[in-house]
């Protein structure tokens, strides 16, 4: 065992003197996230711009724009009437909404204003939920105004000052905003629809795959440089040997996760202190697993070439199996065929604590199978072994 | 009574179809630098892995120092040293740290093997190199390390697999003495090259092989009194008359 530590502490002091290696591997996971963050960060299910031209210019077209800009996913783009003509004829917009000149004033004075869309053919899809998203926000402005109204209407004549019925008034407009008489709860089913939820742990996992498809020539390695065959006439058995490279591949793959889980914890904060240290050990016992079937493959492969071969086909293979980038409908022959593939229990047991917040007996069963794998391949990866191929 | 050390019994090993070693037998003495010679395919380095535990043997027996390989191949491993004809070495580690770390695989505490690497750069002389880089140093000097980790642990018997190759002269006589101190020393040492003026002047015994077989074996001397007068006949032109002249590989 002592001489097993060894080999992965050798292993350890290789990789941290190939500067090249060192910097690719650390570097690797914070551009993995920088990608994950550029593609998914701060996005929700919907995102639209809303192109306004805004003729008032007063304060309730102001505070309108604001509530707009204030919604979930919507941006907004301030067009001039010119602007907004072009691009409806061009059709690079299919909606604009207008707030036509005097819009706040005839509000101040207790009239009646109207906004106005302008659309191509039926605004498209985007623009129909962003109608809607408006008149959402339109019908609560209506709603506060006739509150005002009503209070107004209800203290005239006793001596309340008018400054005092505003502030009690917006007092009472902020509870209800706050919180509604009627609200409007979402029950997930199936796990959160965060995008980043949804698709980190796949790509986690096919990371993790990834890294340690390099792993798989490390005996490779070892043969063409004749080390190989030095180290097997050394009091170290083969056992100790495969066991220290083991390691060796299971901390470097763990440390590169760490930093990729990291970043997502400290910029995305979509896990609690608990499902993070449940996600590591989920990432660790995954990263043996893959670790014992690259020691497979670094076994029988002759060559560094046949390892990269082999190791990639195998990723390739087991990530798209594993529904990686897409959802595997549970009655689907692509779902039978996933169970083959340890990115699957990996994946499920990572989306379950992540999304769902599951403990570590609702994930039993994939830890099982994954710490499985890692002893069976092991142990089939020191059996396949030959010292010189072809030998015995 | 001279101990036999190295004792190797009909031995056998096949590859496919292929017999690379065909009922080899031979022994070697306590402190003897026995030679294994041959052309190339001969099943020098066959011969060399199965007794140095890296293959196994189909047939025959191998006892080292008393021990079987067959139920005692990790003692026989606790004594033996290999200098591979490759250069084994971490070339992105310094000569030192190569050392030291084959060492502690030869069972030694981390003190120890530190205290032997130094002493064999000392006698290898690159003690003031013991913190560069292997990658950069010369082929001599990656020889002269890679017979310094053999070394290491104190074996026995140590092989070494054509140890001077690609050598300058300088480097080949520095190799050669520490060779023969090894051997003053007590070293049994099992060796194999293809330079025949070497092979002459460094070991007690050679063994000549060719096919898989062992074809002569004696003192470089005798062999060549088999042809003519010792003094004017060369091992090389023993070895050529035994192996023929016509190009192998």
């Amino acid at each position: 065992m002592k001489r097993a530590l060894y080999i992965t502490l050798n292993e350890v002091r290789l990789y941290l003197q190939d500067k090249g290696d060192l910097a690719f591997s650390l570097l690797l996971p914070i551009v993995t996230f920088a990608l994950i963050y550029g593609a998914f960060g701060g996005r929700t299910l919907f995102e639209a711009t809303a192109r306004v031209v805004d003729e008032d210019g007063g304060a309730y077209a102001t505070a309108l724009v604001q509530r707009l800009d204030a919604a979930d996913g919507i941006s907004i783009e301030t067009l001039t009437s010119s602007q907004a003509e072009d691009k409806l004829d061009r059709s690079d917009v299919l909606l604009v909404l207008y707030i036509p000149a005097g819009f706040s004033e005839s509000l101040l004075s207790g009239g009646k204003s109207q906004l106005v869309f302008k659309q191509r053919g039926n605004g498209g899809q985007e623009g129909q939920i962003l109608a809607s998203i408006v008149r959402g926000v339109a019908e609560d402005m209506n709603q506060e105004f006739q509150v005002r109204a009503d209070v107004a209407q209800n203290v005239e004549g006793k001596g309340v000052p008018e400054e005092r019925i505003g502030v009690a008034v917006e007092k009472y407009l902020e509870e209800e905003r706050q919180q509604p008489f009627v609200g409007v709860a979402e029950e997930l089913v199936g796990g959160s629809a965060d995008v980043i939820n949804q698709y980190l742990p796949g790509i986690v996992t096919m990371y993790v795959l990834f890294a340690l498809s390099l792993s798989a020539r490390v005996i490779v390695e070892e043969r063409r440089k004749g080390t190989l065959e030095r180290l097997l006439t050394t009091r170290l058995s083969t056992g100790e040997l495969f066991f220290g490279k083991f390691l060796a591949a299971v901390a470097r793959g763990f440390v590169q996760t760490l930093i990729l889980l990291g970043l997502s914890y400290a910029v995305f904060q979509m896990f609690t202190p608990l499902t993070f240290l449940e996600s590591l050990l989920i990432i660790l016992i995954f990263t043996a697993a893959c670790s014992a079937l690259g020691l497979i493959v670094a076994s029988i492969a002759r060559s560094e070439d046949a390892a990269n071969w082999i190791g990639v086909v195998f990723t390739m293979f087991m990530v798209m199996l594993g529904g990686t980038f897409f959802q595997v409908t549970e009655d689907s022959i692509l779902h039978t065929m996933g169970r083959v593939s340890i990115n699957t229990y990996a994946n499920d047991a990572l989306r379950k604590v992540i999304a769902e917040g599951a403990s570590l007996g609702d994930i039993t069963i994939p830890l099982v199978v994954l710490g499985g794998v890692a002893v069976v391949g092991l142990i089939i990866s020191r059996l396949v072994f030959r010292a010189v191929p072809g030998g015995k | 009574m001279v101990e036999e050390f190295v004792v190797v019994s009909d031995l056998q090993k096949s590859f496919n179809e292929h017999k690379a070693v065909d009922g080899v037998s031979f022994s070697v003495h306590k402190g003897e630098i026995f030679g294994l010679l041959g052309p190339n395919g001969a099943g020098k380095t066959t011969t060399i892995r199965m007794l140095s535990t890296v293959l196994v043997a189909d047939g025959g027996e191998i006892t080292i120092g008393g021990h079987s390989m067959q139920r005692e191949s990790a003692a026989i491993r606790s004594i033996i040293g290999v200098c591979p004809q490759e250069l084994a070495l971490y070339d992105d580690l310094s000569a030192l740290d190569n050392m030291v770390f084959f060492g502690r695989m030869a069972g030694m505490t981390g003190l120890e093997a530190k205290e032997q690497a130094m002493a064999n750069l000392k006698l290898m002389g690159l003690v003031d190199r013991a913190k560069g880089k292997v990658a950069k140093f010369s082929g001599g000097m990656k020889r002269r390390i890679n017979l310094a980790i053999a070394l290491m642990g104190n074996p026995q018997l140590v092989f070494l697999d054509e140890p001077t190759v690609g050598i300058d002269p300088q480097s080949r006589n520095h190799i050669y003495e520490n060779i023969l101190g090894l051997q003053k020393k007590g070293m049994t040492i099992l060796y194999t090259t293809h330079y025949m003026e070497e092979a002459d002047r460094l070991c007690n015994r050679v063994a000549i092989m060719d096919g898989g077989k062992i074809i002569a074996m004696d003192t470089p001397h005798q062999l060549k009194s088999q042809i003519g007068p010792p003094e004017k006949v060369t091992l090389e032109e023993v070895f050529l008359r035994l192996t023929g002249r016509s190009l192998r590989d």
